[in-house]
């Protein structure tokens, strides 16, 4: 974990969501983020319908910004293609302050579950701990 | 080969993770402002404010209906902001676990979403929707109502109307916080009354909405639905981690029914 710490604070920028067909890279990661989530909605959580791919290179990181409601419970999801080695997801309050989470890691796929106290604006990071650059997909499941 | 892990065994896995993890430092603001924020992960779905609001006990959704709205509208920026609004009506029947009025609702989604013109997929989801209401299946109608709201909204990019979806959103989100906050006032709790706070989410929202195509930024409702927007982020914006007062949610409360009269109501000047 030393080494996550010394990741750049780097990110991928994706101005806007172009239209276009999904590669296959991103049909495999989004394949594989969704069998993790199976665990998730058997135990009652509903998986969002939408999800974000993108890229992230060795360490660096993929911020996106969601925004959750108090009383829920999340579990933030991503998978990566067999190019990474390890990634991770953390999680953080709209001011940029680490939130400790349940996480699961597993190789190339990993979550984090968090139920937060305050409505509002939250970050999830997508971090690329070990392995080649890769194209991820991010889900969550809430309920 | 599809891996399923059990969540006991993720609970174990989180302690492993636990016991190695190093608090990672906080991200600086200019980080912050660089994150990607997308209509299908940053605004979140009716389902999950409904969901949240259900926590500390049944709200009573039936008495949040409305009656019936236009299906006339000939603009395409009203019809998009209507049909966000009665996506959100579709999910309010679905927590009330209202057969007719899910039905209802879901012949009025297809024919609005009809004069928009889109594919040929949505449509054909009216009838799994009555098929589900008549089976009074419930999770099943919440995730058929959240994959009609992302065809709609496909279906206009594809057809290069990309500038309406986030106009469906709005439409949702209003609709939404309108009901929200009414059955907080009804019957006040600070749990309840906590998950009205979305400043981001509108401002997303209005910078989505400023963004859009001039000619479509330059007809009344669409100026009309922006400028309000920028007061109701204002209201919006309460206290992290504290609950708003009552006053305050009433206040809320009046601004988005504004809101949501103009859109249903307002004459096409176009």
């Amino acid at each position: 974990m030393k080494r996550f710490i010394a990741i750049l604070f780097s990110v991928i920028v994706v101005a806007g969501v172009p239209l276009r067909a999904e590669t296959d890279e991103e049909v495999e990661a989004h394949k594989l983020v969704l069998d993790l989530t199976g665990a998730f909605t058997n135990d009652g959580f509903k998986l969002r319908d939408g999800h974000w791919t993108g890229m992230v290179k060795p360490r660096e990181r993929a911020l996106i910004a969601v925004n959750l409601y108090a009383g829920n419970q999340y579990w933030f999801s991503a998978a990566a293609n067999s190019k990474a080695k390890k990634i991770a997801v953390e999680l953080y309050d709209e001011t940029g302050r680490p939130l400790t989470t349940d996480s699961y890691n597993d190789g190339e796929r990993a979550s984090a579950g968090f139920s937060p106290s305050s409505s509002g604006q939250y970050f999830v990071s997508v971090g690329l701990l070990e392995g080649e650059p890769t194209t991820f997909c991010l889900v969550y499941s809430y309920k | 080969m599809i891996f399923r892990v059990p969540l006991a065994a993720l609970a174990s896995l989180a302690f492993f993770s636990a016991a190695f993890a190093t608090e990672p430092a906080p991200l600086p603001p200019d980080l912050l402002a660089t994150a990607i924020k997308t209509d299908s992960l940053t605004i979140p779905t009716p389902g999950e404010l409904f969901a949240a609001l259900e926590k500390p006990g049944k709200p009573d959704w039936a008495g949040q209906y409305r009656t019936p709205i236009p299906m006339t509208y000939r603009n395409r920026a009203q019809i998009a902001l209507n049909l966000g609004g009665l996506i959100a009506d579709g999910f309010i029947a679905v927590e009330a676990q209202d057969s007719q009025q899910v039905k209802n609702i879901g012949t009025d989604i297809i024919k609005l979403a009809k004069a928009l013109g889109v594919s040929e997929n949505v449509l054909s989801r009216g009838n799994s929707i009555n098929e589900f209401a008549e089976n009074s299946e419930w999770d099943a109608l919440q995730e058929e109502l959240e994959a009609t709201q992302n065809e709609v909204k496909s279906s206009m990019q594809s057809h290069r109307d990309q500038d309406l979806v986030i106009l469906v959103s709005v439409g949702g989100w209003i609709r939404g916080t309108q009901v929200v906050s009414a059955s907080v006032i009804k019957n006040y709790d600070e749990q309840s009354a906590k998950v009205l706070r979305q400043p981001a989410v509108v401002n997303f929202m209005h910078s989505k909405v400023n963004d859009v195509g001039e000619e479509l930024k330059n007809e009344p409702l669409v100026k009309d639905v922006s400028t309000q927007l920028m007061a109701i982020e204002k209201l919006d914006t309460f206290q992290a981690g504290k609950a708003p007062t009552l006053d305050e949610i009433r206040k809320l409360n009046e601004a988005v029914t504004k809101l949501m009269e103009e859109i249903q109501n307002k004459a096409d000047t176009k």
